[in-house]
């Protein structure tokens, strides 16, 4: 069955959609985002930035600008015919004539820490209109919020709420590639971020379906054809992040081969529920050459937001800030023992509150 | 616009314009990043610390009136990477800062560029 019934005619409206002529209304200028449907797929409507430029503007406060976004630079969509992530796994198994069975003595080394990412899981080189057509009604609308959000300073970052990145961010952000024959581990861990993928390559299979439930990283498995690793993953927890934000219905297919100094390789995303067919990005890792003890990976927790009060809050004008000593509900981000710090504050609390109770009632605090 | 796409990218891997982690540990829509403000003041506080090392300084306003200024800066390994270590900056420490300031005024911001007690720059 085609999981993807819309994903021929989406086919082609990419290819025909009409450039709206100049609108008045744009990202940056609209008062009802929602009114402007008509103009989504419009790069002007984006004033021809790509994602990652509006994405950029609270850093360098340009909102607004004319941006670089080239229309057709990179194709977001899947080259291949495939409806279903496990279609396409099992039919790259099939070509591997079952797979590789390696040993610790024939496996590629891939050690190292590397630094890259994907080409156009955020909508890449082209503007963020390209981004609209790859996406079911109720996603192109949260898309274009987001954009709106962000091209006049309102950014939701899952960090500055300690939330993990989730699933397409470990995909981006992965750095070490620890590969033994039954087994592949990708990390990344440093400021904010702490992933780990466990890939099976061992013939064992997926959870079976009675125990199947979405997790940050789903679930992977894999084989070797040859000198290259392929991986599919399934239970993945919908969240923000590729094109838009991905529900638990996504599985992928990624294929990782190590030439010379990068780990090459590419994923490919099925999720009817958000895509009208499948996307899909190349990735490229490049290894690190700065060999630094200092710069080792470290492992951190995401301690800004969790403390007594949001140290990164939304304000009373709708927009991210910071609070600073001797802010109310200001909180220490770097404080070693937050633990004490909670215990002391909560210590001090309760005294005030059965003083209270004394001068009152004497209402047990049980009661 | 001179932003390059994926300006985080390693240089190699920008050739084929690859996007790699945004190291920022969070937006930083409060600040004005459209101008930098040169502070000058004495260090009373180094904070070598994740998720961000901060520096307080002690800043004269015009007037004689004195206003502890705080200066966000990056992660550990991002300050590492640009040469600030445990011991870059003491109290009692004159320091030149130049920062983002805060959008809404008060005495704070993300740092661009340091000049230390002994002269030296890290950018």
């Amino acid at each position: 069955m085609n999981r993807y019934p819309t994903a021929k005619i989406a086919a082609l409206v990419m290819g025909i959609l009409p450039m709206v002529p100049g609108t008045a209304q744009d990202i940056f200028t609209t008062e009802d985002f929602r009114a402007d449907r008509e103009h989504w797929a419009d790069p002007a409507y984006y004033r021809n930035n790509t994602v990652f430029e509006i994405r950029d503007m609270d850093r360098d406060s340009d909102f607004g600008e004319e941006g670089t976004g080239r229309v057709g630079a990179a194709d977001l969509a899947s080259p291949y015919p495939y409806t279903s992530a496990w279609e396409h796994y099992q039919a790259w198994l099939a070509e591997a004539n079952g797979g590789t069975r390696h040993t610790r003595e024939s496996i590629p080394d891939w050690s190292g820490r590397y630094g890259g990412g994907w080409d156009r899981l955020d909508g890449g080189p082209n503007p963020a209109s390209s981004v609209v057509p790859m996406l079911k009604p109720r996603y192109q609308e949260a898309f274009v919020q987001d954009m709106v959000a962000l091209g006049t300073g309102r950014t939701w970052g899952a960090n500055a709420f300690c939330f993990p990145g989730g699933f397409a961010t470990a995909i981006r952000d992965a750095e070490e590639f620890i590969v033994l024959p039954h087994r592949v581990w990708i990390l990344s861990a440093g400021n904010n971020r702490n992933y780990i993928r466990w890939i099976y390559t061992d013939g064992s299979g997926h959870t079976q379906e009675d125990f199947q439930y979405p997790k940050w990283h789903g679930e992977s498995i894999g084989f070797w054809d040859g000198d290259t690793l392929v991986v599919h993953t399934n239970q993945v927890r919908g969240w923000k992040g590729a094109l838009t934000e991905f529900s638990d219905a996504l599985e992928t297919v990624e294929r990782y081969r190590r030439v010379g100094d990068t780990i090459e390789g590419e994923i490919t995303l099925y999720d009817p529920e958000v895509l009208v067919r499948p996307a899909f990005s190349r990735l490229a890792y490049e290894l690190d050459t700065d060999t630094r003890p200092e710069l080792r990976p470290l492992y951190n927790s995401c301690t800004d937001s969790n403390g007594p009060a949001p140290k990164i809050h939304m304000d009373e004008r709708g927009i991210l800030n910071e609070r600073l000593q001797g802010d109310p509900l200001y909180w220490d981000a770097t404080d070693p023992r937050p633990w004490a710090t909670w215990l002391n504050e909560s210590d001090e609390r309760y005294r005030r509150y059965r003083e209270g109770l004394d001068t009152s009632d004497n209402e047990s605090p049980a009661n | 616009m001179n932003k390059q796409y994926c300006i985080h990218l390693l240089a190699a891997i920008a050739a084929y314009g690859f996007c790699g982690p945004v190291l920022s540990h969070h937006s930083h829509s409060m600040f004005d990043h459209s101008r930098a403000v040169e502070i000058t003041g004495t260090v009373t506080e180094f904070l070598f610390r994740n998720p961000h090392v901060y520096l307080y300084l002690d800043m004269e306003k015009e007037g004689g009136e004195v206003v502890n200024y705080w200066v966000e800066m990056s992660n550990i390994p991002n300050m590492i990477r640009r040469g600030i270590g445990l011991r870059t900056f003491q109290p009692g420490d004159v320091v030149t800062v130049h920062v983002y300031p805060l959008k809404d005024g008060r005495p704070g911001g993300n740092y661009a560029w340091v000049v230390a007690a002994d002269g030296t720059t890290y950018d």
